[in-house]
C-alpha cells in the first residue's frame, strides 16, 4: 500500500473499547430491569397459576380459602370500569376538542386550564379518593359509596389522560385538513365532527383504554370511597355495594394465612388475573393504533 | 371615465333569476369607482370579482395594498411576482378563508357580483359554496374517493343522487376514467397529481362559480401539471378561475389576464406587496407596460 | 392529447401561414395574364391586392410572437415555429415580386413591339414559378424532404429560361422601343426567377423542420455544393 492512496484506517483501540463498554453497560441496564420483572412475574406465576381456574373465577369470596374466588371482584371491576369509560370518553374528548379547535391561546382562563391538566394528571391518586368522598360519597351527590361514585372517582382521577391524549390525536390532523373542509362550505362543527373526530378516534381510543388500564389498578382511591372488602355478590346496579379487583388482592394479603386457610395463592391468582386484563387492554390499544393509524 | 358594473337585469329593469341567485345575504348598496383601476367597459366580459383598494394586514402593517381590478367571469386569472408578495394573502380574501387567521385584517371593498363579500350580513360560509378553493400540497380526506367528493354535498345538504353527483364531478375533473372502478378505495392510495385533480373534482362536486387555485401544480411532476392545466382550459367555460403561480410559464400558457404583484421593503425593512400592472397575458408577456414587470418576466428580478 | 390548446393554436398558424402562398399564386396568376394582355386594369388590381398579402404577413408575425411568448415551445415545434417566421417573410417577398412585375407593365406601352419567343419564355416561366409555389406548399404541409429538394430541379429550368430571355433581349435588335420592351421584359423575368428561389428558400425551410440542420440546397456562391439534379 503506498503512501499516495491511503485506504480508509479503522478506528483506533481505544475508541473500539469505549464503545464497547457503552454498549455493554447500556445492556447491563435493561438486564437488571428486566431480571427484576422477571424475578417478580416468576414468583407471582410460581405461587398463584395453580389456582387460576374457572372455580376461582366463578366463586365469591369465603373464609374458606379452598373455596374463596374472585367472581364478586371482577364483576366489581367491570362496573366500575364501566361507568368510568362512560365519564370519561364524553368528558374528556369534548375537553379535547375545545381546548385545540375553539379556545383562543391567548385569553386567560384558557391557560389556566391547560396548566392544570398537566397538573391534575400528576395529583397522587388517593387524592381523588378523598374528593370523591368529599362530593359524590357524601356532600352535594351523597350518592353513598356504590358503584356509580367508585366509577366517577376513578374517572376524575383519569380524565387528564384521556384529555391529553385526545388533545394529541386531534392535534395530529393536519390542518390542511380542517382547510380543506372548511373551503368547501363546512361550518366548523362540521369540519370537526365529520373529519377531525374520525381522523383522531385512533388515537383517542388508545388514549381510553390505557387510561382505564391505568384505573383498573388503583386501590386508594376506591377503598377511601369506600369498596367493601368483603363481598359476597355481583353488583345489581350503579347504587349497588361493591368491591374491585385490587382491593380483593388487599384483603387477601392482608389477612394472616396459615395451614388451614392459606390466602396467598389467592392473591397470586388475582394478581395474574389482572395482570392478564392489563396485557389485553394494553394489547387491544397497541393493535388499535397499529392498525389504525393515520400516516398523514 | 368606465361606468361600474351592475347586476345582470333583464329589459324591464327587474333582477333576473340569476341576479337574484348571484346575491348572498342582503344587498349592500351600488360599487364605487376607484380611480386608475383597470376595468371593463359596457359590452365586455362580466366582472365577477371587482377588487377596490384591497389591503390585507396580520398585525399593524399590511402584507399586500392598493390592489384594484377587476376579474372576468369564465376566464382564468394569473397573479404572478416573487415570494412574499401577497399572492396567497390576497387570493385568500375572495372566499374569506383569511378569516380563519384571527389576526387577519382586510380593508377596502371586495365584490363579488356586485355584493361586498366582507359586507356585515354575509355568511363566509355561503361565500365558500361559491368559491372553492385548491391548496399548493394536494389535502384529499383520509375516506374513499367517494366519500371524499360526495362531503361537500351532503355538508351542503344539497339534493340528488349522490353517485350521480359524484360522477358528474368526477367526469368534470377529468378522473371519473381512472378511478371508476375503485370509489371506495383510499384516497391516499393516488399518486400526488390524481390526488389534486381529486381535489379539483371535490370543489367541482358542489357546483361553484369560482375555482381559487393557490399555485395547484407546485407539489407535482410535469405531466400532472399538464393534465391540470388542460383541466383548466375546459373547466373555464363554465367557471372561472384565480390562479397564484410562481411558474410564468405556466401563467403564460393557461391564463388570458395576469396581474404582477411586487415587493416593496418601506423604511422599517417590514415587506408588502402591491399590484404592479394588470393586463391581457399576452400584453403582459410581449409588451408590458411597466418596466419592473418586464424585468421580472425576463427572469432578470425576482 | 396534453396541451391541446397549444397544438390547436400551432396548427391554425400553420394553416395561415401556407394560406398565404394560395394567396401568391393568385398573385402570379392575375400578375403573368397582365404581361400577356398589356391589362394596366388587372395590373392596378395586383397591386392593391397585395395588402392582403402584408395584412397576413403581419398576422402571422403576431401570433408567432404570442405563441413564442405564451407558449415556450421547444424541439420540433420550435422549429416549425422558427421557419413560418421564414416562410412568411418568403411569401411576402413573393408578393412584393408580383407587384413589381403588375408595375412593369404599364411601362411598356400600349401598343409594344412583342417578340413571341420572349413572350413565350415569359409564359413559360410564370407556368414554371406556379409549379414550384404549389409545391413547396406541398412539401412543408406534408413535411416531405425529397420534395422540397426537387425544388432546386424546378428552380434550374426557371434559371435556365431566365438566361435565354437575356440572351434574345441582347440579340433583339436596334429599335429603341423594341429594346425598351426588351428590357422591361428581363426585369419581368428577373423577378418570376426571384419567385422561384423564394420557393426554394421555402424548401430549404422544410428540410430544416424535419431534419433539425439548416443548410442551402443551393448557395450562389457554392454551387458545388447543390444537391445532384436529377437528369
Amino acid at each position: 500500500m503506498s503512501t499516495d492512496s491511503q485506504a480508509i484506517g479503522r478506528p483506533s483501540t481505544s475508541r473500539r473499547a469505549k464503545d464497547r463498554v457503552f454498549r455493554v453497560g447500556l445492556l447491563a441496564c435493561v438486564g437488571i430491569s428486566v431480571l427484576l420483572l422477571g424475578v417478580l412475574l416468576y414468583d407471582v406465576v410460581k405461587d398463584g397459576v395453580d389456582r387460576l381456574n374457572i372455580d376461582f373465577i366463578t366463586s365469591f369470596s369465603s373464609i374458606d380459602a379452598d373455596q374463596s374466588g374472585i367472581q364478586a371482584a371482577l364483576w366489581g371491576t367491570i362496573w366500575v370500569m364501566g361507568v368510568c369509560a362512560i365519564f370519561i370518553v364524553p368528558v374528556g374528548v369534548a375537553t379535547a376538542i375545545y381546548l385545540e379547535e375553539y379556545a383562543d391561546e391567548t385569553k386567560w382562563f384558557n391557560r389556566l386550564i391547560e396548566v392544570n391538566i398537566q397538573n391534575l394528571a400528576a395529583v397522587p391518586s388517593i387524592v381523588y379518593g378523598i374528593l370523591g368522598l368529599a362530593f359524590l360519597v357524601r356532600g352535594p351527590l351523597s350518592l353513598g359509596p356504590v358503584v356509580l361514585a367508585g366509577g366517577l372517582t376513578l374517572g376524575l382521577l383519569v380524565l387528564p389522560v384521556v384529555i391529553i391524549a385526545g388533545r394529541e390525536a386531534i392535534r395530529a390532523v393536519p390542518p390542511s385538513i380542517r382547510e380543506g373542509s372548511m373551503a368547501l362550505g363546512a361550518t366548523q362543527w362540521q369540519t370537526i365532527w365529520k373529519q377531525v373526530l374520525p381522523a383522531a378516534v385512533p388515537g383517542i381510543a388508545t388514549g381510553v383504554i390505557l387510561a382505564l388500564s391505568r384505573a383498573i389498578g388503583e386501590t386508594a382511591p376506591l377503598i377511601v370511597v369506600g369498596a367493601a372488602t368483603f363481598i359476597a355478590f355481583n353488583p345489581d346496579g350503579l347504587a349497588s355495594d361493591f368491591t374491585a379487583m385490587p382491593i380483593q388482592i388487599f384483603d387477601w394479603i392482608s389477612r394472616p394465612s396459615n395451614d388451614v386457610n392459606d390466602y396467598r395463592p389467592l392473591a397470586a391468582a388475582g394478581i395474574l388475573l389482572l395482570m392478564i386484563l392489563l396485557i389485553a387492554m394494553n394489547s387491544v390499544a397497541i393493535w388499535l393504533r397499529n392498525r389504525y393509524e393515520q400516516k398523514w | 371615465m368606465s361606468e361600474p358594473v351592475t347586476e345582470p337585469r333583464d329589459k324591464s329593469g327587474e333582477e333576473t333569476e340569476r341576479g337574484l341567485s348571484q346575491r348572498i345575504g342582503v344587498h349592500s348598496g351600488a360599487a364605487s369607482a376607484v380611480e386608475d383601476a383597470p376595468r371593463f367597459e359596457r359590452g365586455e366580459r362580466e366582472a365577477i370579482f371587482r377588487l377596490e383598494d384591497v389591503q390585507v394586514s396580520y398585525g399593524p402593517k399590511p402584507a399586500v395594498r392598493e390592489v384594484s381590478f377587476d376579474i372576468a367571469e369564465n376566464e382564468i386569472t394569473a397573479l404572478i411576482g416573487p415570494s412574499g408578495c401577497g399572492k396567497s394573502t390576497l387570493i385568500r380574501c375572495l372566499n374569506r378563508m383569511n378569516d380563519l387567521i384571527p389576526s387577519a385584517r382586510v380593508e377596502g371593498r371586495v365584490l363579488y357580483h356586485g355584493q361586498d363579500l366582507y359586507g356585515r350580513e354575509v355568511d363566509a360560509v355561503e361565500v365558500r359554496k361559491r368559491i372553492g378553493m385548491v391548496f399548493q400540497k394536494p389535502n384529499p380526506f383520509p375516506k374513499s374517493i367517494y366519500d371524499n367528493i360526495a362531503f361537500g354535498p351532503r355538508v351542503l345538504g344539497m339534493k340528488g343522487n349522490m353517485d350521480e353527483i359524484v360522477e358528474r364531478a368526477l367526469k368534470q375533473g377529468a378522473l371519473w376514467d381512472e378511478v371508476k372502478d375503485r370509489l371506495k378505495t383510499n384516497a391516499f392510495g393516488m399518486s400526488g397529481g390524481q390526488q389534486q385533480r381529486l381535489c379539483i373534482a371535490r370543489c367541482l362536486a358542489v357546483s361553484p362559480d369560482v375555482i381559487l387555485m393557490d399555485e395547484p401544480c407546485s407539489a407535482l411532476d410535469p405531466i400532472s401539471t399538464g393534465k391540470i392545466e388542460d383541466l383548466m382550459m375546459e373547466l373555464k367555460q363554465e367557471i372561472s378561475i384565480v390562479i397564484v403561480t410562481h411558474n410564468m410559464q405556466q401563467a403564460a400558457r393557461v391564463s388570458d389576464k395576469t396581474a404582477y404583484f411586487t415587493v416593496e421593503l418601506d423604511d422599517e425593512e417590514h415587506r408588502s406587496g402591491r399590484v404592479v400592472e394588470f393586463d391581457d397575458t399576452e400584453k403582459i408577456f410581449t409588451n408590458p407596460s411597466d418596466s419592473r414587470t418586464e424585468a421580472y418576466v425576463t427572469g432578470k428580478v425576482g | 392529447m396534453a396541451r391541446s390548446h397549444f397544438q390547436e393554436e400551432l396548427a391554425k398558424l400553420e394553416v395561415q401561414a401556407l394560406g398565404g402562398l394560395d394567396l401568391v399564386v393568385g398573385a402570379l396568376d392575375r400578375a403573368i395574364e397582365t404581361v400577356q394582355h398589356q391589362d394596366v386594369e388587372l395590373a392596378a388590381m395586383v397591386i392593391s391586392d397585395d395588402d392582403r398579402i402584408d395584412g397576413r404577413y403581419l398576422e402571422v408575425q403576431q401570433g408567432i410572437l404570442s405563441l413564442l411568448a405564451l407558449q415556450a415551445p421547444v424541439a420540433g415545434d420550435l422549429r416549425i415555429v422558427a421557419a413560418l417566421l421564414h416562410v412568411m417573410k418568403n411569401i411576402e417577398r413573393m408578393g412584393d415580386q408580383c407587384v413589381n412585375i403588375a408595375k412593369l407593365v404599364p411601362l411598356a406601352g400600349h401598343e409594344p413591339p412583342a417578340d413571341a419567343q420572349v413572350l413565350e419564355n415569359i409564359a413559360r416561366m410564370g407556368a414554371q414559378a406556379r409549379v414550384q409555389v404549389i409545391q413547396c406548399k406541398q412539401a412543408f404541409d406534408r413535411r416531405d424532404v425529397a420534395l422540397a429538394q426537387d425544388l432546386v430541379r424546378q428552380d434550374d429550368e426557371i434559371d435556365r429560361l431566365n438566361r435565354e430571355v437575356f440572351r434574345l433581349a441582347l440579340e433583339i435588335g436596334d429599335d429603341p422601343d423594341t429594346r425598351e420592351w426588351a428590357m422591361h421584359m428581363m426585369l419581368i423575368a428577373r423577378c418570376l426567377e426571384r419567385i422561384g428561389d423564394n420557393a426554394v428558400d421555402i424548401g430549404e425551410q422544410t428540410a430544416f423542420v424535419v431534419t433539425g440542420l439548416f443548410r442551402e440546397f443551393e448557395d450562389a456562391s457554392h454551387p458545388e455544393l447543390a444537391p445532384p439534379s436529377t437528369a
